[in-house]
């Protein structure tokens, strides 16, 4: 049996290996953030044929994926995360920009947030499930 | 090429693929052409939009990885848990 056991680690690659073992471990407040992140998408999604309250809601939803983005860039052996948070991050301020500069239609408003909503989805999915 | 004919590579790559990803992109890929073309969404918005498929993409690259680290980590805990107990 130890000798199966063996084997079997063995036969993993031995970088993988240990930075499988040491990777990051489960961060509450990453986890509540990319939550927030989510709700709010998925809220804000429901008010694009209103102008005024949707520029505000990217705007806020701008600012949380940018705090998302500070908050894990400096926690090590996170550089999944880190790429990921700064996609979503562009992703959300794209729309706020957009709001910035023009007018904006409702359905590329409730694309953009539902984007911002299925990703924070993955990420959740992926963060909330990391070693305890 | 014409933006048919692109739309036609994108029907082909969602019905020749078995990925739920690429069958996803290629059907939103779709669905923005032709609210762009409808004029329902502006220039502008169709560009972002497009250029977000690729970032949601990434994001999905990224979380493969981690999936795949996180699977690794339990295999390893619970192989040295084992061996711990043998």
């Amino acid at each position: 049996m130890k000798q199966l056991l063996l084997l079997s680690v063995l036969l993993l690659n031995g970088c993988a290996l240990y930075d499988a073992y040491t990777m990051t471990k489960y961060d509450p407040n990453e986890y509540k953030l990319i939550t927030e992140i989510r709700s709010d998408a998925q809220q804000a999604k429901t008010d694009c044929n209103d102008t005024d309250i949707s520029r505000v809601n990217a705007v806020n939803l701008a600012s949380k994926t940018h705090m998302f983005t500070l908050y894990s860039e400096h926690v090590p052996k996170n550089k999944d995360v880190i790429a990921a948070s700064a996609e979503l991050d562009a992703i959300a301020q794209g729309l706020a920009n957009q709001y910035a500069k023009t007018t904006v239609s409702a359905v590329f408003c409730r694309i953009k947030f539902g984007n911002v909503e299925t990703s924070a989805d993955y990420m959740q999915k992926v963060i909330g499930a990391r070693p305890r | 090429m014409s933006v048919e004919q692109y739309q036609q590579q994108l029907q082909s790559a969602y019905n020749g693929s078995q990925d739920p990803d690429v069958q996803s992109t290629a059907q939103q890929a779709n669905q923005y052409t032709e609210l762009f073309k409808s004029g329902q969404i502006s220039k502008d918005e169709y560009l972002q939009t497009m250029a977000d498929l690729q970032r949601v993409a990434m994001i999905q690259r990224s979380i493969d990885n981690m999936q795949a680290m996180e699977y690794l980590n339990t295999a390893i805990t619970g192989l040295i848990t084992l061996a711990g107990l043998v």
